[in-house]
Formats: C-alpha cells, structure tokens, sequence
C-alpha cells in the first residue's frame, strides 16, 4: 500500500468537524478539574481530620484507577440504575473527577513549596491569615504550579480521545470511521495524529507566555 | 448484593492476570528505552539527541489510544500480523518509554556534579565513571517517579482492550454483556485495578524507605 497524500487533504475536514467537540471537551474539562482541584484542595489543607482522610481517599481511588474503566462505569452503570448520561456527559464526569485530583495535589505542592516561613513573615507583618494566603503565597505558589499545570492539561487533551469508545463522534472517532469506510489507514492516522500534536503544542506555547509574561510582572 | 460481581470473580481475575503479564512486558520494555534514551539524550552525539528529540514530541502530543488503533489498523496494511498482545505491547511500552525518559534524564541530571568530579580525582572515567558512581545514583532517585509510571503502565494496559486483547477491561466488557450488570461489574473492575496499583506505590514506598537507609 502507498501513501497518498491527496487522500490526507480529504480526509481533514471530515476530522476537523470532530475536532470541535475534542475542543469543547477538552475546555470544559479543563475549566472543571481546575475548579474541583480548589475545592479538594481547601479539603487536604483542611484543619478538620476527617475531611483531609476523605479528601486523601478519594485521591488514591482516582489515582489508582484508568479513567477508561471510570467511563464505562457512569456510561453503562448509571443507565441501568435509572441515571442515563450521555456519552458526552459521562466522560466529561470521569476526567473532571480524575483530573480534578491531579490539579489539587499540583496546587498542594506549589503553596507547600513556598513554605510556612513566607506565611509567618506575612502574619508578623499584621496581615490575616487569608490576606497571607492572598499577597504573600498565592502569587508566588502561581508560577511554581504553571509548568506542571500544562503538563497536566495536555495530558487531559490526550485523554479526551478515550470518550470515542462511548459513542462520542471526537477526532479520534471520526478517524476510525474513516479508516474502516476508506482503508486509508496511514493517511488518515497521520492526519489525526499531526492535529493532536497541533492542539497540544498550542497549549504548551500558551502556557509557556503565560508563565513569561508573569515572571515579566514580578 | 453484588451476586453478579461475585458470580463472575474468577473469570475477572484471570483478565488482571493478562493485565499483570503485559503490564509487566510494558514496564521492563518501556525502562529499556527510557535509560537508553536518557543516556543517549544527556551524553549522545547531534544524531542521537535530534532522534530521540523527534520521538519524545511525537509521543507526548499523541493519545495512547490513538496509537493503539495506529498499530491494530496499519499494520495488517503493511503486511504484518501481530496478535493483541504483541502488538499491545510494542505500543504501550513505546509510549511509556518517553516517561521513563523524562523520569531518568531527570534522575540523571539531579546527581550533583560533586560527584563526577570526586569520581575524576579517583581516576575514574568515561563509563566506568558513569557505571560505578552516577547510575547507582541516579536509579536511587529516579525511584518514586519510576514507581508513579508504573502505575501509569499498568492503567494504560486497558486502553489495548479496544483492539481486542481481553485483559480486565475487556473481560468487564464481556461480562457486562451478558450479565446486564455494568454497575456491579465496572466498579469490581474499578476495585481490581485500585488493588493493583496501590500495593504497587505501597511497595514502591517500602523499597525507597529501605533504599534510603542504605545512604
């Protein structure tokens, strides 16, 4: 078999239909596992035992778990119990909650990286102790957190692919259709692959500007 | 009660125990490369770097799964016919491979430069300098992000489900079928990988309190 790079250019729009909706995913749950980790994070933080024992649960049992099988579980179990999400909505859940978990233990280590001595100086200066969190830890906590951060948002990006095994029509979906109708296997892989690696790039050079232009500020 | 989940135990087992052979395959595969490439990266001529460089962006900007329908639609076009399993292993530990890269480069690059340098003064060099006294090190510290990889491997096993290799996952998929009990079993599933990957970071913890004593 060749290689036809013809079939490459027709195979695009075809993708790039499903790249809207990798794109939708990909922002909301970006947006929503940014949010969850701040809630999950106040909860590791927290002064109160059973709540940071609950919060720490719930990070080892997302961690220790693929999100694929997470899918399938809110997909095809919650249906049966009467709770029908739609794919869409069900892959959504599973990379919000995994990745929601991964966002706290990112902020967690950037504001422990910057350490109780910056919080004492803050409150020996007069400050409460929220407006120490405000002024004193959180900018610099924000620049220690970006370069995983982006890790961390591609590697949600990577995972949006896995919805196309419960009947969301992404790239990665469309793709197969694709090959299984035209046997332009190379053409259309290559393709998909080039476009992931596209979006992905864009995030890292975006949170790289980021991450300047803040070291610019300070 | 969860009558269907205990009713199909065995049967879920024998899928983690093909989970278990090719995450164990994936994760001696993909550290061959890592350490190869790390080597290769920190110390390796232009050729070698501009490879292994290519490999590393084209990895990391790619699903896994992509790359699992990648191999299980263009090989047989290529006239090569590899089962799920072989052909799951070739991709899994290629994908994991550029983690373990990043894992040991950087587990390279945080021995202290002290120490090539107390190396030098006993008359070491070149390979012997790295063999005696920075890998040791190095594979000393590289421990807990090795350890989180693993857990990544064993987690990315259940991706080669799609193609047809009927490890946990896919034993779920089947038993779901026929049992009508997706809730029951993909949390079963669910637990069985929890149990995996948290005696691994369990005994990945032990190992480092125990390697630290050593020091």
């Amino acid at each position: 078999m060749t290689f036809d790079p013809e079939m490459m250019a027709r195979a695009l729009p075809i993708l790039l239909g499903g790249l809207v909706v990798t794109l939708e995913l990909s922002a909301l749950a970006i947006l929503l596992a940014l949010s969850w980790g701040v809630v999950l994070v106040f909860g590791r933080l927290s002064r109160f035992r059973p709540l940071r024992l609950i919060c720490g649960g719930y990070l080892q049992l997302v961690r220790n778990t693929p999100v694929l099988v997470q899918m399938y579980l809110f997909y095809f179990g919650f249906a049966l119990g009467g709770l029908r999400l739609s794919g869409f909505v069900a892959g959504l859940l599973a990379l919000v909650l995994q990745n929601g978990g991964y966002m706290s233990e990112i902020y967690r280590a950037g504001i422990e990286n910057v350490g109780s001595r910056q919080r004492e100086a803050g409150l020996a200066l007069g400050m409460r102790p929220l407006e120490a969190f405000r002024i004193v830890i959180f900018p610099q906590a924000v620049r220690l957190v970006l370069p995983p951060m982006a890790n961390q948002f591609i590697a949600i990006v990577k995972d949006t692919a896995l919805v196309s095994t419960i009947a969301v029509a992404d790239m990665t979906f469309r793709a197969r259709l694709l090959v299984e109708r035209t046997a332009a296997s190379y053409e259309v892989f290559a393709d998909l692959a080039l476009m992931y690696i596209a979006v992905t790039a864009t995030i890292a050079a975006l949170m790289s500007v980021v991450e300047w232009r803040l070291k610019a500020l300070s | 009660m969860p009558q269907v989940l205990f009713a199909n135990l065995p049967l879920l087992l024998r899928g983690a125990a093909v989970t278990l052979e090719l995450a164990s395959i994936c994760v001696v595969f993909s550290s061959l490369i890592g350490i190869v490439a790390a080597l290769a990266q920190s110390y390796g001529g232009f050729l070698a770097r501009g490879t292994i460089f290519i490999y590393l962006y084209l990895v990391r900007g790619t699903p896994l799964l992509v790359l699992v329908f990648a191999i299980y639609y263009i090989l047989p076009y290529a006239g090569i016919n590899v089962n799920a399993m072989t052909g799951g292993a070739i991709v899994v530990s290629l994908y994991f491979g550029a983690f373990m890269t990043e894992v040991f480069r950087a587990a390279l690059a945080s021995v202290p430069r002290g120490q090539w340098d107390a190396g030098r003064a006993l008359g070491m060099h070149g390979r012997w300098l790295m063999s005696i006294v920075v890998v040791p090190q190095a594979l000393r510290l590289a421990g807990p992000p090795f350890i989180n990889t693993c857990v990544m491997v064993v987690k990315g096993t259940s991706l080669v489900s799609v193609i047809g290799l009927t490890e946990l996952t896919l034993t779920g998929n089947e038993v779901v079928e026929r049992t009508l009990a997706p809730f029951q079993v993909f949390g079963g599933v669910a637990l069985i990988y929890f149990v995996i990957c948290y005696s691994l970071s369990l005994g990945g913890k032990a190992l480092e309190v125990h390697l630290s004593h050593g020091q």
